[in-house]
């Protein structure tokens, strides 16, 4: 790499990580509030709910419980330690990026008020999200997540306050401040590792991917989907900010915007080393490749009918 | 008598990780401040994101402080060193990037016009005159990422006559067809999502000017004959110099009817995008 080259480098990995770590902050934030505050019981009781009712929650709890891709897993990882059924936390992993009120407000003003482009981007979502939350919804926690990567606390409870659960009691507002901080702040490291890797990845694409083939494959709607595709995984932006690059791409026929604008949140270079850290290597796997397949096929439809034009 | 200090010394080492983890918040926490409030926040963040970056490093450094303070034991391990050896090169990485932003910018990126405007706020004062007359003919001011976002939704109110301020970008093969670039970076969010907008644009006033001058023109739009006199003009447009995803619009051409040298703008970047007057400038 030459020294421009590592110039441009630099810059783009370093405004990539200021931009996210925010959110990152704002999810490790909420897993340690989660891990502190909310007693175990409280959430294990949605396991006892059906499973069609796990994914309908998990699927809207977006609207409650805003947060961006770049820190949905730390608290996804969180709601399931805490005994959300993965009935739950799949699809409120995969969904809630998009489906919460900042990103779908983002997405309405980026493209004028076109209802149709809101509604079809969380519909390209929430099916593939509400699919994988129905195949993975009876698998237990110890078989969704490795567990190896208890990073922070190595022993003890899950909220890193560093007693047994037997001792363990929900702390009062200013008594549980210290261990939120320290829950904060071991999350944001744990899982900004995944960032700095992400952002420098899709730094080395962001300087090396000729721009000149964007124009080449946005004619052709068999090359247009899987481009755009693969320049919302390489391009790794924030999905509270990618619609208004999608807007800007309008070059590009719709079904493909769309497929750029569902996949991001649920696949980028910040997620594949996040979930492949959490998650067990065949779920993992599944959680990487079910949706860029569920999204090629929706998306790839409604360019073929010619409904979304 | 010595139990005591083996066991303080057991106890500092067990807690090692705790502070280290609390050192790196406070690094990372005071980066993500203190470039918040610097001059140079808008070369990577769009300026509207530096009260969030503020508080999210201040919030970062209370973590940081915790741990650092009120440690709690817990084992070494590979996994906490790696994540630690990879913040530290981050934050080597973004101090880089920070001088490099301080000293020269990036190639093919747009230069402000001193390192003193550039500590100033980002926010210019609107122009004086958003509607001025020239030769008995009014032209709207505007920003050029906000014509081309007005064009590239297909909307037919753009203004028939604008005034715009661009940098001017020239090649031979550009030079050939008489036409030079002209164009601005737009930040959505952050540099990594910027797009370099430009236009092919021809007409008066344009013949001395050189790649990087910075220009204001009066002018209008003209349609592009794609498929006769301008077939392969908007492929002839320079791409990927620098590190935003480069945009010449692909249907029409700006057509100057006067053209006055500028001094470079102290945020050469644009921030802010209306669709309709008064627009951004």
């Amino acid at each position: 790499m030459d020294q421009n080259a590592f110039a441009i480098f630099a810059a783009i990995v370093t405004s990539i990580v200021l931009e996210a770590a925010p959110f990152l902050l704002l999810g490790s934030l909420l897993s340690s509030i989660i891990a502190v505050y909310v007693g175990d019981g409280a959430l294990e009781r949605l396991a006892q709910r059906s499973l069609p009712a796990q994914v309908c929650l998990g699927l809207f709890a977006g609207l409650l419980l805003p947060t961006c891709e770049c820190g949905v897993v730390p608290v996804t990882r969180r709601l399931i330690k805490k005994g959300v059924p993965a009935g739950a936390a799949i699809p409120f992993m995969l969904a809630a990026p998009v489906v919460n009120p900042v990103s779908l407000a983002a997405t309405w003003v980026a493209f004028q008020g076109d209802l149709t482009m809101v509604a079809g981007r969380a519909a390209m979502v929430l099916l593939p999200a509400a699919a994988l939350g129905w195949a993975l919804g009876g698998i237990k926690a110890a078989e969704l997540l490795r567990p190896g990567l208890e990073m922070a606390r190595a022993e003890g409870c899950s909220c890193g306050c560093g007693h047994g659960h037997d001792g363990h009691r929900r702390p009062g507002f200013l008594q549980g401040l210290p261990d939120v901080l320290r829950g904060t702040g071991r999350e944001f490291l744990d899982m900004g590792l995944f960032l700095i890797l992400g952002a420098c990845a899709a730094g080395l694409f962001k300087v090396f991917l000729p721009q000149q083939w964007l124009g080449v494959v946005s004619a052709n709607v068999w090359l247009a989907i899987p481009a755009m595709m693969l320049l919302a995984v390489l391009m790794s932006i924030c999905s509270e900010a990618d619609a208004f690059v999608a807007a800007s791409l309008s070059m590009f026929p719709r079904p493909a915007l769309l497929a750029f604008l569902a996949l991001g949140p649920m696949l980028d270079l910040k997620l594949i080393p996040a979930i492949a850290g959490v998650f067990r290597r065949r779920v993992a796997l599944v959680l990487l490749i079910a949706p860029a397949v569920g999204v090629y096929m929706l998306a790839m439809s409604l360019a073929l009918s010619g409904a979304f034009k | 008598m010595s139990a005591t200090p083996t066991t303080g010394l057991a106890r500092f080492r067990l807690s090692l990780q705790d502070r280290v983890d609390g050192l790196c918040l406070l690094c990372m926490g005071g980066l993500m401040a203190a470039l918040s409030r610097s001059g140079l926040y808008w070369y990577f963040l769009n300026p509207k994101f530096s009260g969030v970056t503020l508080g999210a490093g201040v919030l970062l450094c209370l973590a940081g402080l915790a741990l650092l303070l009120r440690p709690m034991p817990g084992p070494t391990t590979a996994m906490r060193l790696w994540r630690q050896a990879v913040l530290l090169g981050f934050l080597s990485l973004a101090a880089t990037a920070w001088g490099q932003a301080a000293s020269e910018p990036l190639p093919g990126a747009m230069s402000p016009a001193s390192s003193e405007n550039a500590a100033l706020a980002p926010e210019e004062a609107a122009p004086a005159d958003p509607r001025p007359v020239l030769d008995g003919r009014e032209y709207v001011r505007l920003n050029l990422a906000e014509l081309y976002i007005m064009l590239d939704k297909g909307r037919k109110d753009y203004p028939e006559r604008f005034a715009l301020r661009a940098v001017v970008s020239r090649t031979p093969e550009l030079d050939k067809r008489g036409h030079v670039l002209l164009k601005r970076t737009a930040v959505v969010c952050c540099l990594a999502d910027s797009l370099e907008l430009s236009f092919a644009t021809r007409g008066n006033g344009l013949e001395a000017l050189q790649t990087g001058d910075w220009v204001e023109v009066f002018g209008r739009l003209a349609p592009l004959d794609e498929k006769g006199a301008d077939k392969g003009l908007v492929k002839a447009a320079p791409k990927g110099e620098g590190p935003s995803l480069s945009l010449t619009n692909p249907k029409f051409r700006i057509e100057v009817e006067a053209a006055t040298p500028i001094q470079a703008p102290a945020f050469p970047y644009l921030f802010e995008f209306k669709e309709e007057p008064p627009f951004a400038w």
